[in-house]
This record gives C-alpha cells, structure tokens and sequence, in this order.
C-alpha cells in the first residue's frame, strides 16, 4: 500500500468513497487522483455549508463579519482546493492511464500537500479574522492591518497558505503533467487506453499546463518576494516593485483569469475525450478532430490576452486601446465555443447517444458552461461593464463556471470510477443527481444574473437594500438544490458495489479509462 | 431602444438572454432526442454539415460584430470624449475615496449639464458607482490605489437623489460605504 492509498482507506466517511479495491497493478495511477479527488470533496462539504450560511447570515440579519468570514473562505475553498484539485486528480488520472505511466515519487505528493496544507492555513488565516475574499482585493490585506481589522499574524499565515496553493497550481500541478506528457518511460500494464497528443483529449491537458506555468509565473514571483518580506527574511523596501497595487492586481488577474481559461480548455478536452465513448453507434470518434483542435486553439490564442476585461471600469488608468483589445479577445473566445458547440452538437446527431449517468453530467456540465460562457461575454463588452462590474453579475459568472466545471469533472469521474475504485455506482442515483445539479445550478446561475442585472453589489453584506433581497431567497432555495444533488452524489459513492460480487462493471466491459 | 440595451443591467439581461435561450432549447433537444428518442445515427451528408457549419459560423461572427459595433457610442471612453469635445462646460468634480466613505468636491449638479467625475482612492481598492434614483446602475469606476484618477464625464438627465456605492470589496464595513447626489431641475 502507498502512502496515498493507506491515508484515503483511514480518513472516515470520505475514505470509503474512494478506496482502492481494484486491481493492485493499477495502484500506481489510482492512489494519488483517490486522494486528491477524495480531498476536494471534504472541502467542497464545508463550501457549500459555507455558501448556503451567506444568504442565511442576511435573512436572519446576522452581523456582517460572518457574511464576509463565509464570502472568503467559501470563494477560496470553492476554487482551489474543490474544484481545482478535483481537476487535477482526475485529469493526472486520465493523462496517466492514456499515456501509461506512473503517477508515484515526491511530485505529486508535493502536489497534494501543498494544495491542502496550504488551503488549511488560509481557513485559519479566515477564521483569525483575515477577511479579503479570494481575490485578495492586494493592497487590502496591509491596509486591514494598519487600520485594525484583522492581525498582521492572520496575514502572514494567509499568504503562506496562498504560496502553498499557488505553488500547487503554478508550479507542482504544470510540472506533473509536462513531465507525465514528454518524459519517463512507459509501462504496458499501466496503458488504459492508449492517447497521444494529437488527440484533442490530450491536446487540451498539455495546453492548460503550459498556460498555468506561464501565466502564473508573475503572480508566483511577486506572492513570493512579498512573503519573504512578511516573514522578515528580506526588508520590505527590497520588494517595493512587488508591493505596488497596480502590479499586484495585474499580475493577479494575469494569473486567475488564465486559471480559468486553462481550466476551462482542459474540461473541454475532456468532453472531446470522453463523448466519443458513449456514442450509441460505436463509432468513438467525434464528427471531426480538426475542428476539435482547432476550438482549442482559438480558446487558448484569444483567452490569454482577454484578461484585460478584468480593468476596463479604471480608464484611462487602463489605456482604450488595451480595453478594445481585451473586447475583442473575450468575444473571441466565443468563437472558439461556437465551434465546440457545434462539434459536440453534430457527432450527437450523426452518431446517437448512450444516456449514462456520467455522459449526461458531463453535457448538462457543458450545457452549463456555454449558457455562463454568454453572461461572461456580455460582461466583456466595455459598454456593459460598465453597468455591470462588481455586481452579482460577475460574482454568477466566476460561480457558474466552476459549477459547471465541477460539474463535467463529476461526469468524468463517473466514467472513470469503476477503474479507479473497482466499484460501480447506481444509475438511478446518479440520474437524479444529474438533474437536480442541473437545475440548482441553473436556477442560482440566474439568480446570481438578475441581481446583478438589478445593481445588486457582490462581497456585500446588505441584501436588505433596494430590495435585493428576493433574489437571496431564489439563491437560497436552488443553493439548496445543489447541496441536495451533491448528498446524492456523495451517498452514490460511498454505497459503490464491488466489481466482481455479482455486479458487471457498466461503462463499456472492463470500463476502460478513456 | 439602443439606449436601454446598453446603458441598464436588464438590457444586458436581454441580451444573455438572446444568446442562452435559443442555445438552450436546440441544445437540449438534440441531446435528448438523440439519447432518449432515436438513437440512431442520422444519414446526413457531408456536404449539409458544412453548409450548417458555415451557417452557425457565420450568425456567430454576425453576432460579434453587431452587438459589439452598436455598443461603440456607450463606451464611456468614447461618450466623455464626445462631451468634452462638444465645446459645452463641462464641470469637473474630484472623488476621494477611502476606508469607508467618499470625499466629493461637489455632490449637487444640473440636469443636462456634462460633469466629469475625477475619482482616485487613497487606500485601498474602492469602487465608484452611480445608481439612478429607479435603482440600476449608470456607471461604476474601479478605483486601485497609486494609479492616479480615474475620470470619465456624465450628463445626468433627470433631476432626483442619486446613490453612490463601493462596488469593490473594501473591508468589514464594506456595505456601508455610500454616499448621494442631487440632480436639480435645469435651470435654462
Ligand atoms: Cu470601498
């Protein structure tokens, strides 16, 4: 037994979920995505606790802190430690069994450990008092200090826990999966369903870790030149250049704008890899692979640049012709999905579907993403972000999309599970899921939408105002929708039978990986 | 009709609107049909999936360029110009903000007159936004410290008390960092 599988079967509750009973041999791909994928489920527990307690803290007219505790620490956990890390352990799973080769060794241990340390630290950073929504809002931190919210301790703790996520995503997770694709040898036994980089499925991870490690590079200097300083190691007039606001903000967004974007090319790579197996005519090819690619490309040569969306509202601070170019490039990314969109759409048609659970969650996930893909370009546009920056709008917006990302993920995962775990799941169960996320998800997208459309501000603890507060219910009851769905979920996987104790694994025979 | 489009949140709504219902409906039909319905492959030729390939293409691009090309004249950066261009007095107002209240240099104008907003924060990251007495937003500023002001000039049209909020989070008392306006009735 490794480390990583000896730590999923003790963990209570959760372990049960994700223990390894397959087969042995397979235990090098499986262990660490089981512990990785188990860890982002407790997390995403205590951020939908979270989530639902922020409409209560205004109905029950609670004091503002709380409202604010939970905005921050159900926003970070939400992101990092849930939805990124269940990308990373089920993406590190498929790249592993298409490529056949062993995920073991310190890196994604590394990889692990900092995600979860680094998450836990940032909760206790939260519940000392450190309230700066998981956008930082950098020069807020320091500034609370000095006029006495929160201790320069729960800022020195916070921003480690920030470094140890960061490093995660930035550095361990991009490594791991470069390293996988181009490096070490293969081995036979581990090839689940052999992928090369020519297929979008493959094509899509590689993309994403590039973009991570590129993209995230300034942001992981400056958070580190700025912890150095905070721990004393170098004095704080070294790292002025670091320290600046603007720069901070830029390298922020430059950052967490092509998270999202590399998040979102990965999912979309998975649906492109995974779609082909459940085509009711057996064909396992999508309708064209070109056209397949060629989505991604654009998606990843206009998002990169489209981040100066995340500025317009501080012109002329932000020059016209970088906020005509960030319009352009966002609304370019939609081109990109137009494409997906119909590739999805034709290889349905010409091909038929199988409707199993897991390919059901992955199109309503993907469903999902394009309606949220239209409310970010719509908030693109100059002319309306104008009306709609920092409304509830684009807190919908950041929220519908890891939703939906979260939600193709638990499609993928579905597929894969049984190789994963040597258990199989329950069909009813996972079709109610799939219905009930849809529509909790839906239904909050949409309410999180019209409030914003109403001027609703988000991180903000009225909601009694200007009668917002009607859309606090609406959120509330599908909030509530989505908790439900994820308990199904959660029962599903922890009531998996064994394969093999009269029960036949359901995805295609030996439920390959891909 | 242009103008409630671009210049309200629920124009924006009808918009996302245009876009995510019809998607919607022929999304999930082809899904459902196709997995519930007849799961048969449909015979269709290839040269019809690229003539609807070069159809879908092209009302996307349409889309792109005509929502885009129509919000031109909304553009803040383009309507101050304009009003600054336009040879009538513009009064300029100059906003400081910080933790958690707004310092304005003036907060009472005339209806028709164009005032350019000079707004910077002193602290941290602060929002500026106008709300118009119905509740929808006129415009916001983001405001991030060390960049100098942002500005952009606005003729408020109809007298009454307009709200001014922080629309970035800013701290504890976040929520109640806001201010007023008054439009008063032209006086020509
Ligand atoms: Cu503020």
């Amino acid at each position: 037994m490794s480390m990583a599988s000896t730590m999923v079967a003790s963990v209570p509750v959760f372990g049960r979920m994700f223990k390894l009973e397959g087969e042995p041999e397979l235990h090098d791909i499986n262990a660490w995505p089981a512990a990785m994928i188990m860890a982002s489920f407790i997390w995403f527990s205590v951020a939908v606790l979270l989530g639902i307690s922020m409409p209560l803290t205004q109905m029950l007219g609670l004091d503002a802190s709380l409202f604010y505790t939970a905005v921050t620490a159900h926003g970070a956990a939400m992101a990092f430690p849930y939805v990124f890390q269940l990308m990373m352990g089920v993406g590190l799973h498929r790249a592993a069994g298409c490529l056949g080769k062993p995920l073991t060794g310190w890196l994604p241990a590394a990889a692990f450990w900092c995600m979860n340390i680094g998450g836990i630290l940032f909760t206790i950073a939260i519940l000392m008092g450190l309230k700066i929504s998981y956008a930082v809002m950098y020069p807020l931190p320091i500034v609370g200090v000095e006029t006495g919210q929160w201790s320069m301790t729960s800022v020195v703790i916070g921003f480690t826990g920030i470094a140890g996520i960061l490093l995660t995503v930035i550095l361990l997770y991009p490594v791991l999966t470069i390293k996988l694709m181009f490096f070490g040898k293969e081995r036979e036994e581990l090839v689940l369903s052999r992928r090369t980089l020519g297929d979008p499925g493959m094509l899509g991870m590689a993309m994403a870790a590039f973009v991570l490690l590129i993209m995230g590079m300034p942001l992981l200097i400056v958070a580190s030149a700025v912890l150095l300083a905070l721990y004393h190691i170098i004095p704080f007039a070294w790292v002025g250049w670091a320290t600046d606001p603007l720069v901070f903000q830029f390298v922020f967004y430059i950052f967490a704008h092509n998270l999202m974007e590399a998040m979102a090319i990965m999912v979309i790579s998975a649906v492109y890899a995974t779609l082909p197996l459940y085509l009711a005519d057996g064909t396992r090819k999508l309708y064209s692979t070109k056209a397949a690619n060629l989505a991604l490309w654009i998606l990843l040569l206009t998002s990169v640049t489209s981040f100066f969306h995340h500025f317009y509202t501080m012109f002329p601070a932000l020059p016209s012709a970088l906020s005509y170019h960030g319009n352009i490039m966002s609304w370019g990314t939609a081109i990109g999905a137009a494409i997906t969109i119909f590739t999805v759409a034709m290889t349905i048609i010409k091909h038929g579907l199988r409707p199993e659970a897991g390919i059901m969650a992955v199109l309503m996930g993907f469903t999902l993403y394009i309606l949220d893909g239209a409310s970010a370009i719509v908030t693109s546009n100059v002319a309306f972000s104008f009306q709609l920056h920092g409304t509830m709008w684009q807190a919908g917006h950041t929220m519908a999309v890891l939703i939906a990302m979260s939600m193709m993920w638990m499609g993928v995962l579905l597929h894969h599970y049984p190789v994963l775990t040597g258990r199989v799941l329950d069909p009813m169960r996972g079709k109610w899921f799939v219905i009930l996320f849809t529509v909790g998800a839906i239904g909050v997208s949409y309410a999180f939408l019209a409030a914003g459309a109403a001027g609703m501000p988000r991180r903000f603890a009225s909601w009694n105002q200007e009668g917002w507060m009607i859309y606090g219910y609406l959120i509330l009851f599908f909030g509530l929708c989505l908790a439900l769905s994820m308990v199904i979920f959660l029962i599903d996987v922890s009531k998996a039978r064994r394969i093999g104790e009269g029960v036949v694994a359901s995805p295609p025979k030996a439920a390959p990986a891909e | 009709m242009l103008d409630f489009v671009y210049q309200s949140g629920w124009g924006a709504f009808g918009v996302l609107l245009l876009f995510q219902i019809p998607f919607l409906v022929v999304f999930l039909t082809i899904v459902f049909r196709k997995a519930y319905v007849n799961t048969a492959p449909s015979a269709i030729s290839d040269s019809s999936v690229a003539r609807w390939r070069s159809s879908w293409l092209a009302l996307a691009i349409a889309l792109f360029l005509i929502i885009n090309l129509a919000s031109i004249k909304f553009f803040p950066a383009v309507y101050s110009a304009r009003a600054a261009a336009s040879g009538v007095a513009v009064t300029d107002v100059t906003v400081d903000a910080q933790s958690w209240y707004y310092d304005m240099s003036a907060q009472e104008f005339e209806a028709g007159k164009p005032v350019r907003f000079n707004a910077q924060s002193l602290d941290t990251v602060h929002g500026f936004a106008v709300y118009h007495p119905d509740g929808h937003i006129l415009f916001t500023m983001m405001l991030i410290p060390g960049v100098g002001r942002s500005s952009l000039i606005y003729t408020f049209d109809e007298p009454g008390t307009y709200k001014v909020r922080c629309l970035e989070y800013c701290g504890m008392s976040h929520h109640e960092m806001s201010d007023e306006i008054i439009v008063t009735a032209s006086a020509s």
